[in-house]
Order: structure tokens, then C-alpha cells, then sequence
């Protein structure tokens, strides 16, 4: 595509991980690696760790504070109503409002939170590297002028286990 | 990991990647044939019907149903509760499978949520209209009005129970959708169509199979499997809830929650039979959807209908046991030998009895019996329901109040508009969505083939 990038273009999962240990090897790290399915060794390979899970607790835990505070507020301050003689911060029978709630909170927000981080979002236009990247391809990109004199080991590496496009 | 030598292979054929895709998307690609257009103009039809229906309930008011003062639930909460149940298989497929780590759910899971969001909609309908002025319905959401402020009241399973619902609803269509996305990017970077290139591809959200993207969905797939399993739990035990906090003979007791989630996932798994069934013979999909897939699904179901059993017997049991004279006349005149024996046994033999069957190997192989099995099991789970709403109502602690109920072609109507619904958006789903997780598929795929034999395959296009 851009000429400044090589593309190696590979048919299957483990040809792709071995070609990208052995470039990971020469201290070489690809821009970015296109998969039609997760590949945990990718993954980890690039060395990028994700926080939503740090998040999604964070969320977690406001949503079912603010939850329960509201309940408290509406059913005990704002306007505190009898029912069949139970007292009126009845908080054994909040808790299942609670959960419920928070729980949708957590996947509203880590959702939203997927979208902004990882760039997912309605009316975004994909960068496509290689169009068959999502069909049956496994394509790792190289930045082409960081490469430098190591040019010639990676092309060897890659046309080892796949090719060059 | 998953053994291939000890549990057999996942996809049957020895497919290529690229053939994976074009197999899954053939039905969106290929030419409509004709049955579906039959299958949606009869669906359509019924919704029509429903439509007609539900008009004449919002204009004529909830005195065109068959419901009186005594049995105030009729049709509507059975058929609610009936389409929640079913609406439980998406999540226990798609969480409880994930969770422990069953492979094979891959084949099905899709499937199972595009029901669980159409079902959950069908649903929704019945109470709303119950309501009587449904146009008000947003009374029950708990915000600041000007009648008080009067907020609702949160100890009511019926408002618990509006929370769930919603939350489900909107929980499941998400999770449904956020696993479609890379499967669109492939439509969108396989189809020749310029039309559907622009239509998927603005429904892909610019996905592109990056790893920083996989990264990050990987961790949400993560966060949203683990807390959504709570979801396959509380709803329906909310549902339950409902009826057990009443006093009416039948309903009040503790096994009602474990006894609905339990119901629940079985009327979903033999929905999701039924549909994978039909799935599989009306596109072919036989090398996805293996014989082995039919035969876990039915194992499953064998399992739950001895739960299922172990649960109306217990019931019986604590109704004598209890020394309770309501309840054992709830039970033994009302229900076992009385004017429901019907009903009650036509639950018993097609939830409890029926499903034994599966413990046949020759039963289970046997698609078109596996079919018929799976349809008994939804309509014996409609009739369970029949029996916890209608018997305990008719008659409780007053004989004065003993009423009997039959629905009116308004009530009928409406079910078989959500039936029409249903069938629609099962069919749109045949139609336009991918109807088996693709990246799914391809992921369990290298579990075909031993794992240094990659050499061989690397040359080969």
C-alpha cells in the first residue's frame, strides 16, 4: 500500500508467529500485526497491555455506590413511603436493584470505553493494509525506513514462512 | 486446549480460511431462495395479526382479554415468561459455554443470542400492554416527576423486574453486536457488492483485525462474559420472584427461583436446538454444525429435564409435606387430578419424560426426532407456565373468588404476532447477519489439524 511499509503476508497462525518471533528477535518490532482471529502470541508480542479490565471495575464500583446512594436517597430522604411496615431503607431488597443496574452500567461504559480506546466507532473509515487481512491472512507490517540495514535479514525471514507484498 | 483426539474435530471438512468465510456467508451473498421469501411474507402475516391485536388492546383496553379480577394474568404473563426463557439461551450459551470453556459453542452461539434479542422483545410486548394505558409505561422508570417527586417502589420484584428486563435486553443486544463486528469487516473486505462493501462496512465500525484492536476486545470479551454470567442467574430469578413473594397457593415458595433459571435455560437450549436444526438443513451448514454439536446440545437437555423432573416432584412433595390443606388442594385437585390434569400433564410428560429419550444414541443422531423432541420440549415449557399462572390463581383461599379463564382471539392474536415477530427476525438474522461467529470459527479451526504439521499446509493455497 504505502510505500514506505513491507508487508509480510502469511497463510496460517504459526507460520506467522515463528516469522514474528524471529523478527521480534533482531529487536525489530512490526507497526502492527492484522489477524482474522486473535493470536495470544501476537498479542503479548507487542508488547501492549489493555486497562479496560481496571476500568471496568472502577465503573463497576461507582455504579453500584451511586445505585445504592440513589436508592437510599428516593426511598429514605426525598419522600419516604411505608410499605407493609418495612423500614424504609430496606437495603437487603436495593441489593438486587443494585446488581441489575451496575451490571449494566459496567457493560455500557466498558463498551464505550472499547470504542474510544481500541477506535471502533460508527462511520470510521478502516485502514486497510491488506484486504485480505480479515478473509485469511495473517499480515504484519513493517515500517520500511526503520528498518535500515536490517532490511535484508527480515525480507529472508519472512519469505522463509511467507511472502512479501 | 482443546483435544481434538479425544472429543472430536470441531468443523468437520478440511477447510481453508477463506473457504470458512465464503461457506458462513454464503446465505448473505448467494441468491434469496424462494422459501424464504414464503417462510417471511407467512411471518409478516402474523405479525399483522398481532399488530391487529394489540390494536384492538390499546384502543378497547385489557377488557377485550379473557383476564377477570380473580386470574388477572393470563396469556400475556405466560407468554412473557414463556419468551423470557427462551430469551436465556444467547447469554447461557454464549457465558456459561465461554466460561467453561466449551469450543464447540462456537458453532452456535450466534444463533443463540440473535434469538435471545428477538425473544427478549417479544417479551417486553406482553407486560407492556398489560399495563392497560401503555403510554404510560414510563411511569415505572424511577426520575424526578412532578407527583412528589413519588418515586416507584423498589421492593417490588415487578419493578425488579422491569431493571432486569431492560438491562438484559440492552446487555445481550450489545454483546451480540460487539461479536459481529470483525465478522462484518470480513463481509465487508470479501463481497464484490459495492452496496453491501458500504452497508457492512459502516456497520464494522472501521474494524481492520489490528492486534491493538483484538487486544482490546479480547479484555472486553472478557469483562462482558464475566459479569453478564450473573445475568443468566438473576433474571429469571427475578421473574420468580414475581410469583414467589405472593401469597397464592403454588407460588409461594423458596424453590420458585433455581426452579424458573433451571426452566428457563431449558426452554432456550431446546429453542436453540430447534433453530440450529433448521439452520443446518436449510443452509447446508452440516460441516459447522457436526452431529457431535446436536449431541452435546441434546446431552445437555437430558440433564436438565432430570433437574427439571427432580423440581415438579419436589414440588409435590413439600405440598403434602408442608401439611398445607391450599396447597395440596392447589396441587392434587387443581393441577394433578383436577380440571388442569391437562395442562399439568402435559407439562410433566413433555419437560420430564420426553427428553429421556436422548439417553439413545439412535434418538440423538437422528436430526428430524431430535427436531420433534426439541418442539415438545418449548410447547411443554409453555404449559408449565400455563400452570403456575393460571391453576394457583383460579382458585386460592376464597371459594368465592374462584374464577376459570379462557383467552379471547385478542390474546391469541397477540401471541401469534410475537410467534410472526420471532420468525422474522430469525429470518432477517438468516438472511443478513453471519449466522456462525466467522473469527470464532476460524480461531477453533487450527485444532483440526496436529500443531507442528503447520509446514505442510504453509505452501498450500
Amino acid at each position: 500500500m504505502s510505500k514506505n511499509y513491507i508487508l509480510g503476508v502469511f497463510n496460517d497462525e504459526d507460520s506467522l508467529v515463528e516469522a514474528f518471533e524471529k523478527v521480534k528477535a533482531k529487536g525489530i518490532l512490526p507497526v502492527e500485526v492484522y489477524t482474522p482471529y486473535p493470536v495470544h502470541e501476537i498479542l503479548e508480542g507487542m508488547g501492549k497491555k489493555t486497562r479496560i479490565t481496571h476500568a471496568a471495575f472502577f465503573y463497576g464500583l461507582f455504579a453500584a455506590i451511586g445505585i445504592l446512594g440513589f436508592l437510599y436517597y428516593a426511598a429514605v430522604i426525598s419522600w419516604p413511603l411505608h410499605y407493609g411496615g418495612k423500614p424504609f431503607n430496606s437495603f437487603p431488597s436495593f441489593i438486587v436493584v443494585t446488581i441489575v443496574a451496575t451490571i449494566l452500567s459496567v457493560t455500557l461504559l466498558t463498551l464505550f470505553t472499547f470504542s474510544v480506546r481500541a477506535k471502533i466507532f460508527p462511520g470510521k473509515k478502516p485502514e486497510i493494509f491488506h484486504d485480505r487481512a480479515t478473509d485469511d491472512k495473517f499480515v504484519m507490517v513493517l515500517d520500511k525506513d526503520s528498518l535500515g540495514e536490517m532490511a535484508v535479514e527480515v525480507d529472508s525471514i519472512i519469505n522463509e514462512h511467507g511472502k512479501i507484498e | 486446549m482443546y483435544k481434538t483426539e479425544v472429543r472430536g474435530r470441531l468443523i468437520e471438512g478440511d477447510k481453508s480460511f477463506s473457504q470458512i468465510s465464503r461457506e458462513i456467508t454464503a446465505p448473505i451473498n448467494d441468491k434469496t431462495p424462494l422459501w424464504w421469501y414464503a417462510a417471511f411474507l407467512v411471518s409478516l402475516g402474523m405479525f399483522g395479526f398481532g399488530l391487529y391485536a394489540k390494536y384492538i388492546t390499546v384502543t378497547t383496553g385489557i377488557g377485550s382479554w379473557g383476564v377477570n379480577n380473580t386470574i388477572a394474568w393470563g396469556w400475556a404473563i405466560i407468554n412473557f415468561v414463556w419468551w423470557i426463557g427462551i430469551g436465556h439461551a444467547g447469554t447461557a450459551f454464549s457465558i456459561f459455554l465461554l466460561i467453561l470453556r466449551q469450543k464447540w459453542r462456537t458453532a452456535i452461539n450466534r444463533a443463540a443470542e440473535a434469538m435471545t434479542v428477538v425473544a427478549v422483545m417479544c417479551a417486553g410486548l406482553f407486560p407492556l400492554l398489560h399495563m392497560g394505558r401503555p403510554w404510560l409505561f414510563f411511569y415505572i422508570f424511577p426520575y424526578p416527576n412532578t407527583r412528589g417527586p413519588l418515586w416507584v417502589n423498589f421492593n417490588s420484584p415487578l419493578f425488579w423486574d422491569f431493571v432486569a428486563i431492560s438491562a438484559y435486553l440492552l446487555i445481550s443486544a450489545s454483546f451480540w453486536y460487539f461479536g459481529m463486528v470483525p465478522d462484518f469487516a470480513t463481509i465487508r473486505d470479501t463481497t464484490k457488492s459495492k452496496i453491501k462493501k458500504a452497508v457492512y462496512g459502516f456497520f464494522s465500525f472501521g474494524w481492520t483485525g489490528a492486534s491493538k484492536e483484538w487486544l482490546r476486545y479480547e479484555g472486553l470479551s472478557f469483562v462482558l462474559g464475566g459479569i453478564a454470567a450473573v445475568l443468566v442467574v438473576s433474571v429469571h430469578s427475578i421473574v420468580a420472584t414475581d410469583f414467589a413473594v405472593g401469597v397464592e397457593p403454588g407460588w409461594h415458595t423458596t424453590i420458585f427461583p433455581p426452579y424458573f433459571v433451571v426452566g428457563a435455560i431449558f426452554s432456550g437450549f431446546a429453542m436453540v436446538l430447534t433453530l440450529v436444526v433448521l439452520m443446518r438443513v436449510l443452509y447446508k451448514l452440516n460441516d459447522f454444525v457436526t452431529d457431535s454439536h446436536i449431541d452435546a446440545v441434546c446431552r445437555i437437555l437430558i440433564f436438565i429435564s432430570l433437574i427439571m423432573g427432580t423440581a415438579y416432584m419436589t414440588e409435590i412433595f413439600m405440598a403434602w409435606y408442608s401439611g398445607s390443606e391450599y396447597e395440596m388442594y392447589t396441587f392434587f385437585h387443581n393441577r394433578i387430578f383436577g380440571e388442569y390434569a391437562f395442562q399439568f400433564w402435559a407439562m410433566f410428560i413433555s419437560n420430564a419424560i420426553v427428553p429421556q429419550l436422548f439417553w439413545f444414541k439412535k434418538v440423538r443422531k437422528k436430526v428430524w426426532v431430535v427436531f420433534i423432541i426439541s418442539i415438545i420440549i418449548n410447547i411443554g415449557m409453555w404449559f408449565e407456565r400455563f400452570n403456575i399462572v393460571i391453576t394457583s390463581l383460579s382458585k386460592d383461599y376464597l371459594p368465592a373468588n374462584w374464577a376459570t379463564y379462557s383467552p379471547t382471539w385478542v390474546e391469541i392474536g397477540f401471541f401469534i404476532g410475537t410467534l410472526g415477530m420471532f420468525m422474522a427476525g430469525v429470518l432477517l438474522f438468516f438472511r443478513f447477519i453471519p449466522i456462525i461467529a466467522i473469527s470464532e470459527i476460524k480461531s477453533v479451526a487450527k485444532y483440526n489439524k496436529p500443531r507442528k504439521d503447520h509446514l505442510k499446509h504453509a505452501g498450500h493455497e
